[in-house]
């Protein structure tokens, strides 16, 4: 028991340790997302860039503006991708995009002579910049835009030849003003959105972490009152148990003593006679209850080792020992019979525990109605498993006892003999062997229990000649 | 002398200690033998209405299979008061816990709670 508490600790820990997520794992979690957007928006941009500089060409039948197409878009691109590729872990070349939409800006208006439209060029520009949720990267564009708005509109109003900023003659102050209002609430929008859906993203993944973190809590709670109800069965078991086996120990000995205080005062031979044979019942009573704790003990303490097994020895030899036992019960006629013997390899201890106390019940309780009582044991051997079955005509066992009779102590009537610890001992020591018990059994009837037990022998060594 | 005591007790050895000692200082007239709680309440049940035919003691073991001493003393509470009035019970175990102990004189029909062995000199010590 103590060693299932302590199994049971393991256990938990063990899963604490993996189902916990660190700060690190979430930090991480964040950045993949970052990283993840930032390279989704590169790949548009890539698109994005090309088709400028593809609108420029394009732009450059109508007005001949073929050297400033190539050579403007070309500079641009190459500002672009240089900075990217100078400096791939900074955002700088963001900003240098920023500034090149602005330029495309500034260079499709000059290509189209001023055309109005190409101005709308500056707000495509905003909006494309919000894919990278930054909405500081606005403020690059915005200064190229003022910049390029009142240099070429200077230029041109003072009337420098081939400066072109405008279709119109004259822009009143109220046209301009306009136009700069409409702009700075595009940027201004623009940079909002940004800014919020960055917001949003952060909160949704802090969100998401905060429910798989409270998922996680609520799995450990479990897993620690799973543990924490084990230890209480293993600590009530234990109870039991110390209280059992106080008991169970002491209560012969004061059936002795009681006896032998009797047999002081007695005269007659053969009541000393009786008396004595008494005694001698509750001393092997005592003794087989000693070993059964100490078969518990082993079976709990020690592993398991691996041997080869020789049904026929074992059943012989527990066959010859049991022979004794039930000194008033008529002689059981007992079987076995061993199919298809392999090489079988488990531990002989245990096999021998559970044999010895799966026949000694098959005897204790044998049924008195019955002419002749017996007792078969078929063992049947693969390279996978052993498969016992101990048969006899005893008593049986109803049908709401099959549960009960594999627990500590449990004795199902005032016909029990022994401990109440048998059964149990071969269910743990089945447990052991990684193997199951099953029970048929019907009062008057009689008694079967199924064992199967895994052969423990590595494949590859019957393969060696 | 008492007229009848009974003894309730899955062990073999112990019934016989408590029928011997009375064969030789007798204590008891009518000496009745259980060996389980159930064949017990079944005696009481049947004797409920010929009360001069009830036990005076009542010995009784705590460890037993099926319906041990407590689940014993459990159903005797709901037994009719012609039985529960004409006697008295003792424990008689061989556990030394003091929750046995105690839980026992908790109960209002155990009168004394004695360690097996079963010896004379205790039944002599019985008062009633």
């Amino acid at each position: 028991m103590v060693v299932n508490c302590l199994n049971a600790i393991n256990n938990t820990d063990m899963n604490i340790k993996n189902m916990t997520i660190t700060n690190a794992d979430h930090e991480n979690y964040i950045d993949q997302f970052v990283i993840q957007s930032k390279e989704k928006a590169d790949k548009y941009i890539n698109y994005f860039l090309l088709s400028f500089f593809a609108g420029g060409l394009v732009l450059a039948f109508f007005y001949d503006t073929w050297l400033v197409a190539i050579a403007v878009g070309g500079l641009s691109l190459l500002a672009y991708y240089s900075s990217k590729l100078a400096l791939p872990k900074s955002n700088v070349y963001q900003y240098v995009l920023s500034i090149v939409l602005g330029i495309f800006m500034a260079q499709y208006i000059y290509q189209m002579h001023g055309m109005f439209e190409m101005h709308f060029i500056a707000f495509v520009a905003s909006a494309i910049l919000i894919a990278y949720q930054n909405w500081k990267l606005q403020i690059p564009l915005t200064i190229v835009v003022v910049i390029h708005h009142a240099v070429f509109g200077y230029l041109q109003f003072v009337g420098f030849e081939r400066i072109y900023f405008t279709k119109l003659e004259y822009m009143d102050l109220q046209t301009f003003i306009i136009h700069i209002v409409l702009a700075a609430v595009i940027f201004f929008i623009c940079g909002l959105w940004a800014y919020t859906i960055k917001e949003y993203n952060e909160r949704q993944i802090e969100l998401s972490f905060e429910v798989g973190r409270l998922q996680e809590e609520e799995v450990q709670k479990e897993a620690l009152s799973k543990t924490n109800d084990e230890l209480r069965k293993s600590n009530m078991e234990l109870d039991k148990f110390v209280y059992s086996v106080s008991h169970d120990l002491r209560a012969p000995l004061s059936s002795i003593l009681g006896i032998v205080e009797l047999a002081k005062t007695e005269t007659d031979g053969d009541i000393i006679m009786e008396q004595m044979s008494l005694i001698k019942g509750n001393i092997n009573k005592l003794d087989s209850f000693i070993k059964d704790i100490l078969d518990y003990s082993r079976n709990a303490r020690l592993d398991s080792e691996k041997e080869e097994i020789n049904f026929k020895e074992s059943l012989e030899d527990i066959i010859n020992n049991l022979k004794y036992i039930g000194a008033d019960n008529r002689k059981v006629d007992i079987t076995y019979k061993i199919e298809n013997e392999t090489n079988f390899i488990s531990d002989k201890s245990r096999i021998d525990i559970i044999l010895n106390n799966l026949i000694s019940n098959s005897i204790r309780y044998q049924n008195p109605e019955t002419q002749t009582p017996f007792v078969n044991i078929t063992v049947n051997t693969s390279d996978t498993e052993a498969h016992i079955s101990v048969k006899d005509n005893g008593i049986g066992i109803s049908k709401e006892n099959h549960k009960r009779i594999f627990d500590m102590f449990y004795r199902i009537s005032k016909k029990s003999v022994g401990s109440g610890l048998g059964l149990y001992i071969v269910k743990e020591t089945i447990d052991k062997l990684e193997g199951r018990i099953q029970v048929n059994s019907e009062p008057g009837r009689g008694t079967e229990f199924n064992i199967k037990i895994p052969n423990l022998r590595e494949m590859n060594v019957s393969l060696i000649p | 002398m008492y007229k009848k005591v009974m003894v309730i007790d899955d062990t073999y050895e112990d019934r016989y200690v408590v029928k011997r000692i009375n064969q030789k200082y007798p204590f008891s007239e009518d000496l009745i033998l259980m060996e389980s709680a159930a064949d017990a309440l079944d005696y009481l049940l049947s004797k409920a209405d010929a009360s001069e035919e009830l036990p005076d003691i009542i010995f009784l073991d705590i460890r037993m299979p099926e319906i041990d001493g407590f689940g014993f003393l459990e159903r005797f509470e709901r037994m009719p008061d012609t039985v529960k009035k004409k006697m008295i019970i003792i424990m008689l175990t061989s556990s030394l816990s003091p929750e046995d102990h105690k839980k026992a004189m908790n109960n209002k029909y155990v009168h004394q709670f004695i360690n097996k062995p079963f010896t004379i000199e205790e039944v002599n010590k019985i008062s009633l």
